[in-house]
């Protein structure tokens, strides 16, 4: 089970991806949603990008997915400059966007379609990432009889399955009710964990960003730029695979704390 | 986990059960005939359904024998309708004029959606493209298709191809604009999955947007085809050999008002059939999708 959809491993130890002096401008430069952002991702490192509503974190992702230009800058995966979408960058959304005239599996098996995969190691891959998502017994289910904790199970297989470089997340876990909420975040844990992904994950919810993350970088608004770059070092470089184990953690209280009010000072 | 931690929350589960026996039937409020949203049972819409009809036939009836004696006949009865409807399919081959317009219909809706379906959906998905044939399709549907009746007159003569070009006109134009709403009103995150998944355009057209959107244009279709059918008898106008509005219109000419009436059950017959087989249609082309309001 070591097969790939398409090698995107990286050559040498250059960044999975780097940033330089992003900015972006609406209305022709009246209004700078992004302004001379630069950073670098590590490999195998989940970052979270945190700030309050507006600072430009929803419109970097989305930059890095491709799905929108930077007005300035340059934007490199694994050293090579990249305009436009690509399968080395997989996005999972807040919206469902598990395709409800497919079935489960039909659905985890689309994202290798198109890459060409041979059709018997599309299936191997199909089967094995419905049963890390525990979805295995609903393979032959359509969206519509799933919930939404489901739904967004089988978007992360389907991102999973096409073994991308870089997973981005858009508040992958926000359009879902607390308690399925955190079984979400400890089965990404182990996920990545487990397919040793570079992640950039969105998201509001600060204890969700310090759960998850190895680092947060911080967003502040009008313009957005980085206002802290934060390695989550009280973790000790591990994962915790359980929530309740953090909030035991020393340094955890005085994260959270310090977030708050960064967020504070910038709603102000 | 360390037990502990869980020593301050007092468990709810160990407190004797008070009352063994069981617990007191709850009466909900009487259910009115007016309750807002709510659906009826499929028995109780059955009925509802028979008595909304029944009402309808006994007006007719009662507006029948409410007329006065002389006018009486320009109103028939539904007997008579009934008699002059069976003796248009035993005596007059009515059968034959039916399937003459069902195949007008059929083969101008066909065209209509062969070519408008494909527009709509381009439209919908590039704004170049719509850009180039919006405001030109939006003028048409401003068009009354009745008034094209003399210059299809003049083109085609009182042939078959008159009659359907008149019902493609009737249709085409407003099937584009729905068919372009459907086409935007899909999920624009489908889209952007299909990018990042590195779907080509011609995947994500046919493998993404045309599957999400066709359902939504199949209900599009169905509410077309209706306008289809309206436009009918006007279609038979033209130089009225045979079809259902062509007996429709002879029938006027000598006042029989009970073959008019036949025309018209008759029409308005095929219509629930048609309605009925798209909605089955759409029950076995999107199994995925059968939860959609009907």
């Amino acid at each position: 089970m070591n097969i790939v959809a398409k090698d995107f491993t990286p050559v040498t130890n250059v960044p999975p991806l780097k940033a330089t002096r992003i900015t972006k401008e609406y209305l022709g430069g009246s209004f700078k949603a992004l302004d001379d952002v630069s950073f670098e991702l590590h490999d195998n490192q989940i970052t979270a990008f945190v700030g309050p509503s507006g600072c430009g974190k929803t419109t970097m992702l989305r930059i890095i997915a491709g799905l929108e230009y930077p007005t300035r800058g340059r934007l490199e995966v694994f050293g090579k400059n990249v305009q436009g979408p690509g399968p080395d960058r997989g996005m999972i959304f807040q919206a469902y966007t598990s395709f409800p005239w497919l079935t489960a599996m039909q659905n985890v098996e689309y994202g290798m379609k198109i890459l060409k995969v041979p059709a018997a190691e599309r299936r191997e891959r199909t089967m094995n990432f419905l049963k890390l998502v525990h979805l295995e017994k609903f393979a032959n289910a359509y969206p519509r009889a799933l919930s939404g904790g489901m739904k967004q199970r089988v978007a992360l297989a389907r991102t999973l399955a096409q073994n991308p470089a870089i997973i981005l997340m858009d508040e992958p876990f926000g359009a879902l009710d607390a308690q399925v909420r955190w079984e979400m975040q400890e089965l990404m844990i182990e996920l990545i964990e487990r397919e040793k992904k570079t992640v950039v994950a969105i998201t509001h919810d600060i204890e969700e960003a310090i759960y998850l993350a190895d680092r947060i970088i911080f967003f502040s608004r009008q313009p957005g730029r980085i206002k802290a770059d934060i390695p989550l070092t009280f973790k000790g470089g591990r994962r915790i695979k359980q929530k309740e184990e953090l909030l035991e953690m020393p340094g955890y209280a005085e994260l959270e704390r310090q977030l708050f009010a960064m967020m504070r000072e910038e709603i102000k | 986990m360390s037990k502990s931690r869980d020593a301050s929350v007092s468990s709810l589960e160990n407190l004797p059960s008070e009352n063994a026996e069981a617990a007191p039937l709850y009466i909900p409020p009487k259910e009115r005939f007016f309750e807002f949203r709510r659906q009826p049972s499929a028995q109780r819409a059955a009925v509802l359904a028979f008595i909304g009809a029944l009402a309808f036939f006994g007006l007719w009836e009662a507006g029948h024998y409410l007329t006065p004696a002389p006018a009486r006949k320009f109103f028939p009865s539904i007997g008579e309708v009934g008699s002059a409807l069976y003796v248009l399919f035993a005596e007059r081959n009515f059968l034959h004029d039916v399937s003459i317009s069902c195949g007008r219909i059929f083969v101008s809706f066909l065209a209509a959606s062969a070519i408008g379906v494909p527009i709509g959906i381009l439209m919908g998905c590039f704004g170049n493209i719509r850009a180039l044939f919006n405001p030109t399709l939006t003028a048409w549907r401003y068009l009354p298709a009745a008034s094209f009746i003399p210059l299809l007159l003049v083109w085609f003569g009182p042939t078959d191809q008159a009659k359907i070009a008149l019902l493609f006109i009737g249709v085409i134009f407003f099937l584009i604009s729905l068919v372009l709403d459907n086409t935007t009103a899909i999920q624009k995150e489908f889209v952007e999955a299909g990018l990042t998944m590195g779907a080509s355009r011609r995947v994500i057209l046919t493998g993404i947007v045309v599957p999400a959107a066709l359902p939504a244009i199949f209900d599009s279709m169905r509410n077309m085809i209706a306008v289809s059918w309206t436009y009918l008898v006007i279609a038979e106008i033209v130089g009225a050999q045979d079809g259902i509005g062509a007996v429709m219109m002879r029938a006027g000419r000598f006042l029989n008002v009970d073959v008019i009436m036949a025309g018209i059950v008759t029409i308005g017959a095929l219509g629930l059939l048609t309605d009925l087989i798209f909605r089955g249609a759409c029950r076995v082309l999107f199994p995925w999708n059968v939860e959609r309001r009907s």
